[in-house]
Formats: C-alpha cells, structure tokens, sequence
C-alpha cells in the first residue's frame, strides 16, 4: 500500500515516533506499549504472526484517534480491521448477533437521504422519532442499518456476501447516508465510494437550529470513529462549531478526540476492555461546564454515571 | 537485542530490579521515549527498562507553579493534565514523545531556551533509584551532588523515577518570521535578540543554507510591543514577500539552480500550512505551539532512517562552527535543514553541565546546531550516514566544542571533546555508584 505522496502506507513505515500512543485509549489506561499501533507496528515488523500479538488485538476500541495521529500516513484502522479477521474477537458471540439483528426490520422508506441509526438510537424510538423530524422531511429512515455488519467488521468476523448484498441493496437510491454508528460509516465509506457518508453528529451539528442551542458552557462530546475517519475534512468543521458556540470538546491537544469507547465491539459483546468510565473522567477532569451534549447515544449513560450535570444527546438540545 | 523488557511501574520494583541486576551483574539499560539518535537507549543484552510504564502525574501544585509526576511521561500527556489547569510545562524537546525523565538525563533544548534554560534546568527535585537499588530524593538542597550528577547524567548514575518540575501558565503564542538568505548574518541576528532579551521564543530554521528563516514568538502583546519598538528595525531579515521576490530573482539569474528553486518551492507550500493550522490558530496565536512544532518535524524529518548530527559551542564560536557544518551537508545531501538555537545558562548549575552537551567555555549561553538531512525515500548506506555524523563531530573537536547527544555510538568522541581529565573523574564517580557497571554501561563509559 502506497500513500499518494509515495509514502508506504503498512506497519513496514512505523518510524517508531509514538504520536498515535498519545491518542490511544488503550495506552492512556495501561500504559503497555505492546497494546499499541507502535507497539503492533515493530512486533510485525520484527516477524510477529497476528497469533503472537493476540492480546494486542483484541485490546483495540477501534476509536480510531491514532490514523489521523500517524505521520507515516500508515492505515491503521485498516490494518487492526485486517489483524482482527486473523484474530477475531468472540466469534461465537457474534455469530449470534448476526442472526438476531438481520431479522430486524425497521420503518421501510427510500429516500435521497437515509439515515442509519445504529443499535442504541434504533431501540430509543422517541429520541430516534425526534431526531428524524428535526434532519427534515428529505431524510427516511432505512431499513436495514447493517449493525450487524458493523460488529462483525470490528470483531474480525466474516459477513456473508449475501448478507452485505442485501445491505447495501436496501441503500440504492440513496444519495446521502447519515449514518450514527462510527465503525458502519468507515465502512460504507469504503463500500459505497462516491456516495456521500455522513455521521449523525456532524449532520445534527450543522443544522442552525442545533448550532444555536449549543452553549458556551457545554461539553460537546464527538463521536470519534466518525471524525477520525474523515479528520482532514471534519476538523474545520467542529473548529468552526466550537469558534461559533464556545463549547469545550473532549479533544486533545493534538486536536483528536478523547473516546469514552462506550460503543467498542468489546462493550457490546461483554468483552472485557477499557474501563469507558474512567475515560468519561479523564475527558471531564479539570473542565468547568454545565452541560454534556453527545453526539453518540451510548456516550450519554457513560457521562450520566461519573457526571452529575445535565447530559443530553446532539438531537435533544 | 536485549534478553528481556521491564516495564517500569513504580520505585520499588525498580529498585529490586537493580538490586538483583547489580548481584548478578546483568546490564540494565533505561528507555524513556528512545528518542536519542546516538543509541543511548538501545539494549544491547540485558534488560531493557521501559520506563513509560510510570506515566502518572502525582501532583499539580498551581499556587507554587511546580509538578511532581513519574518520568517515565512523555511531555505531551504532561501537557495534556496540566493544560485542565491553564499551565504548562517550561520547555520539552520538539517531538511530543520524549519523556520527563529521558530528558532530563540529556538535556533538552527548545525555542524558548534562550530564555529558560534547558530543560533539565526545569526540574528541581527528582525520585532516583541508585544503580545499587536505594531509592533517594535529591535536589540542589539534598543530596545535592547526586542531583548534579543525575541531571545531564544519561542514566548513568541512576534511575529517576519521579521529578518535580517548575511550570507555568500556559499562554497562546504569536509567531514573526524573519528571512535571510545568509547563515551568518542570521546567527548574528539571533545572538542579538537572545543577548537582549527580546523575544520569548528564537530560533533558526532553514531549507539548506538558501532559505533561513528566524522564527521569533512572544506570550504577550507587551513583550511583542517591545519587541516591535526596540528589535525588530534592526534584524536584517526581510518578510515572507520580500524574500519571496529576491529569492524569485535569485533564481530567474541562475536557471540552471532551478532544480533546488523548485524543491525550495514545494518545500515551502508543503511546510507553511502545517504552522498555521486553523485549528491550531486563534486570534492569530499559535495554541499548543508544541504540538504544531513536532508534528511537523515528525510529519517532514521523521522516519525509519533519521540521522541529526549536532553541534554545541559557546556564541563566538557558533557561526563558524554552523557554517562549517554546513559546507559538510551540503557534501552529503542535496536537501537538508539546521536548526539553531541558544540555551539560557545557569551559572548555579554549572556543575551539572560538566559532563554534557554544554561546552566548558561557554558563557551565558550556549548554542546548539542540529544538522538534518532530508533523507525522504532516499536509500543511504550506514557507512555514508557515520561518516557524515563523523564529519559533523570533528568540526566539535578541531573547534573546543561539545554535542548535544552522546551516546554509544559516538564514544569516540566523548574523550575528545571532554578531555580524559574529566572523564577519568566521572569514571571513578560512576565506579563507586555501580560496582558491577549495570547501568545504561554502554553509554558513556
Ligand atoms: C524527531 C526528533 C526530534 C527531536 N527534537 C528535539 C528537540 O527539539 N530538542 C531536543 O532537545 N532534543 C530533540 N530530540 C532528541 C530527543 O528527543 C531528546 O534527546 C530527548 O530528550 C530524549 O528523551 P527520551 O525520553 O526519548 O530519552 P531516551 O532516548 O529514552 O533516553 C535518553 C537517555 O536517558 C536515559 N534515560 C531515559 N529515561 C531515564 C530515566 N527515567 N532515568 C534515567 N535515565 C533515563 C537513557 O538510558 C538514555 O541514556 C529529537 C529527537 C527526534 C528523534
Ligand atoms: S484505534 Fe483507538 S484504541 Fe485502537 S490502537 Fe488506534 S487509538 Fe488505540
Ligand atoms: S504514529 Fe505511526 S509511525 Fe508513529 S509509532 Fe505510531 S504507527 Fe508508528
């Protein structure tokens, strides 16, 4: 793999620099190097199979922070998506994910702009009713938003064709995908080239009537899969969000986002994993605000529990 | 190689582990961020001390301005818990991942040195497990001559686990940029802002010697108002538009140069904008400068291959030496960058620098030249690479000069440059502290 200005783009290229260990969750709680993309890097490059950094594997959230983090351009989302199909997390455990949620069948409608909501919102009708009305009356609401090819993306399992066939058949038509599931919008960026992938947060966010309501004194809290997948574009827009409202954001000095990892695959399989609390914490320490606003639903009961302000979703402002 | 990894997670199993290793006389080499270039912490057998392992910020006091926090951190994630706070740190070197206690062993030079010292003149009490396992609080007031020996020490005689550091409010930063297209004149120029105290950041940035850039930054509109009334009519640097023009005649007189004209071209569209990212940019100031510096020397010097001979002398003897170490790059490669910078002194701390990048005859200040080539996708034979690191560091030799980085793989010249006087008297020091030379042994001695 070759990055356009000729840089590779592989673990062969880690100059060993650790600026994606700044951003990553996982070392900011273990500090274990092994359990890192640097760490994952220099194994490979010293001949490690995907066997012998298993627990380097199955440690990642998949948050994301540390592709835009990598001067080498490495992919390094894809390279944990390529690592976890040699070592997949709780195969079984998907295995019975997959076939509960493929029989889910949500509102049908096709329109230019679909919105995927993903598990959380999907279950929460009334928030998920309000958020539909509030993008307006061009966006439907699909279908099938593929969660289960999601999980089975990060967890490293395989999807049978027919099954993202279908997904994807459920999209045509469609111009404009919202989509709320951070891992299903790297996805379909990859699945559906040209169509324009959109995350929830980024198209709640830019809508004037949120924009207003967002204060000063708020916590906005960005999704990070979706960010980190598309950082060079998104990061003048939540620059411009926060120079319009003032809000603090849970990023980084490097500009990346802090992720609570409430949504990892390892949470929604009941793996054990970074401790998404303490991450809430560590996002809040030190910040005098009023109210948390998030952008990923699953964030919202992470900040409820460590937080006693206001914690309310992008769509509820 | 080594034969096994340690990582570091607090003084005690640091200790044990340097109690057993000096029994059985197994080398133990300590690793911050492993970010010197001269293999200081490469183990070669042994064990390996990850020292990262000890990442916690133990208190913030910000009435009194200081920290206390394990060294294994890197400068960025203390930036990261201080910055909650509204503080900061002094200074770290440009890189983000280099550690507290890893640079403190070395030294550490930053933009704003020529004001604050280095950064190791920043701590001012460390946490420092002894080669033979005691663990021991030493500072200018206790243990003092511990404390002189473990700071610019490289690790050799011991293991700081914890440090306390002053710090500062953090402030946004605004950015000047002078060009000149002449070495001297442009070292001139910053040994006289330096020497008057005008600015809060300096240093000298160039492509080749063709496009030098003094870099010149402030914490506040007074000190920049100063700055503008006193200073900066007498540089000798124009603007970016000015320079552009000359530069553009330059070559439209020398076509046959239009192969560097155009690398100097791209260079600049590639490497301006990451200075003034958006994000990054507010009120037209800089916000965690440090960021934006080291993503940039990582995103444009980084890379499997990295070579940064350096040279450190006193200010008389720093244009001479940067000129000569100049002519050597442009022997070896047809794109490279100097970094220049001067490093503020402390006449109380002269004994910690005895043994260290800070040469004996300066005075005040001492400046410092990193010289990079710009390797990119070239291939080039370790033996061309020594040789031109050889090149660098005799210039330090015939000139009485010192280097930033000792390390293994410059032994050779650590005598040289010091003189066997003072490295026979460190020898005997470090032999007293380690018996068994189990510590960071192939470093120094
Ligand atoms: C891209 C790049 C940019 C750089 N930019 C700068 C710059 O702007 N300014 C600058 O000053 N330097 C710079 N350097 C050099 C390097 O960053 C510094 O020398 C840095 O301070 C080294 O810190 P470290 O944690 O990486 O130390 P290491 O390389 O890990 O260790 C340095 C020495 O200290 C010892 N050591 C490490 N940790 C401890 C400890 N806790 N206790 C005792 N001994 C210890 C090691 O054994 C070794 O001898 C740069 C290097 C690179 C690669
Ligand atoms: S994706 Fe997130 S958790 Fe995984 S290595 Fe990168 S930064 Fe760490
Ligand atoms: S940021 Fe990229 S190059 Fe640097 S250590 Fe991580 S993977 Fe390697």
């Amino acid at each position: 793999m070759t990055a356009l200005n000729g840089k590779q783009r592989d673990h062969s290229a880690c100059s060993g620099c650790s600026l994606c260990l700044l951003a990553c969750p996982v070392w900011h709680q273990t500090r274990d190097i092994r359990l890192t993309p640097h760490g994952r890097a220099k194994a490979l490059q010293h001949g490690a199979t995907a066997g012998e950094v298993a627990a380097s594997i199955a440690s990642c959230t998949l948050c994301g922070a540390c592709a835009p983090a990598c001067p080498e351009e490495i992919d390094l989302v894809g390279m944990m998506l390529e690592l976890r199909k040699q070592q997949p997390l709780a195969p079984e455990r998907v295995a019975t994910k997959l076939n509960g949620s493929a029989k889910a069948v949500l509102r049908a409608g096709i329109a230019s702009t679909l919105l995927l909501p993903g598990e959380g919102l999907r279950e929460d009708t009334a928030r998920l009713a309000r958020i539909v009305r509030l993008l307006g009356d061009a966006v439907a609401l699909a279908d099938d938003d593929g969660s289960d090819i999601g999980l089975a993306l990060e967890a490293g399992v395989a999807v049978d064709n027919e099954r993202v066939a279908r997904f994807l058949d459920g999209l045509r038509g469609a111009t404009r995908l919202i989509v709320a599931d951070g891992i299903m919008h790297y996805a379909l960026r990859r699945l559906s080239p040209g169509m324009r992938i959109e995350g929830l947060g980024e198209a709640l966010s830019t809508l004037a009537p949120v924009r207003a309501r967002l204060r000063a004194s708020d916590l906005y809290v960005i999704e990070p899969r979706a960010f980190h997948g598309d950082y060079a574009r998104l990061i003048g827009h939540y620059d411009a969000l926060r120079a319009n409202s003032g809000c603090a954001m849970n990023l980084d000095l490097q500009r990346f986002a802090i992720p609570t990892t409430a949504s990892s695959a390892q949470n929604a399989l009941g793996l054990p994993g970074i401790d998404a609390t303490a991450q809430a914490r560590w996002i809040l320490q030190g910040r005098s605000i009023e109210r948390i606003v998030v952008e990923d639903i699953a964030d919202a009961a992470v900040f409820a529990r460590v937080s006693a302000r206001p914690v309310v979703h992008l769509g509820d402002v | 190689m080594p034969h096994g990894v340690v990582i570091a997670r607090n003084a005690a199993q640091v200790a044990a582990l340097l109690k057993t290793a000096q029994a059985e006389r197994v080398p133990v080499t300590v690793r911050g961020g492993g970010l010197t270039t001269e293999g200081e912490s490469v183990a070669y057998g042994g064990v390996l001390l990850d020292m990262t392992g000890m990442s916690r910020v133990l208190e913030v006091d910000a009435d009194r301005l200081t920290v206390r926090t394990e060294a294994g951190i890197f400068w960025a994630s203390l930036a990261e818990v201080l910055r909650r706070d509204g503080l900061d740190y002094l200074s770290a070197p440009l890189n983000l991942t280099s550690t507290v206690g890893g640079t403190l062993g070395v030294g550490g030079i930053d933009v704003n040195s020529p004001r604050l010292g280095c950064s190791a003149d920043q701590a001012l009490a460390l946490q420092l497990v002894t080669p033979t396992g005691e663990i021991v609080e030493c500072s200018d007031t206790e243990n003092a001559a511990l404390f002189e020996r473990a700071i610019l020490g490289y690790g050799q005689f011991g293991v700081i686990t914890e440090a306390t550091l002053r710090i500062r409010r953090y402030t946004p930063i605004r950015m000047r940029y002078f060009y000149y297209s002449g070495l001297r004149t442009a070292i001139e120029d910053l040994q006289l802002l330096d020497r008057n105290d005008a600015s809060d950041y300096c240093g000298i940035l160039t492509m080749m010697d063709k496009a030098i850039n003094l870099l010149v930054a402030f914490d506040s509109d007074e000190r920049e108002a100063a700055f503008d009334a006193n200073w900066q009519t007498r540089l000798r640097g124009s603007g970016e538009a000015g320079f552009a023009l000359r530069m553009g005649l330059h070559y439209a007189l020398r076509p046959w140069r239009l192969g560097e004209a155009l690398y100097l071209w791209r260079r600049k569209r590639e490497l301006f904008p990451e200075f003034r990212r958006p994000e990054h940019t507010r009120d037209g100031r800089m916000h965690d400068r440090a960021v934006v510096f080291s993503r940039a020397v990582w995103k444009f010097w980084g890379g499997r291959q990295m070579v940064i001979p350096d040279l450190a002398t006193s200010a008389g003897k720093f244009a001479d030496a940067v000129e000569r170490g100049n002519a050597v790059c442009r022997r070896f490669f047809p794109h490279y960058t100097l970094y220049c910078v001067g490093i503020r002194l402390r006449e109380d701390h002269r004994a910690h620098y005895e043994m260290s990048c800070i040469p004996p005859d300066a005075l005040g200040w001492a400046y410092g030249c990193e010289f990079e080539p710009m390797i990119g996708d070239a291939v080039y034979s370790r033996d061309t690479l020594q040789s031109f690191k050889n090149a660098i560091y005799d210039i330090g030799v015939d000139i009485g000069g010192s280097y930033y980085r000792f390390g293994g793989m410059m032994k050779g010249y650590i005598r040289r440059a010091l003189g066997d006087a003072v490295v026979e008297r460190h020898l005997a020091m470090k032999r007293a502290a380690d018996p068994a030379m189990i510590l960071n042994r192939d470093v120094i001695f």
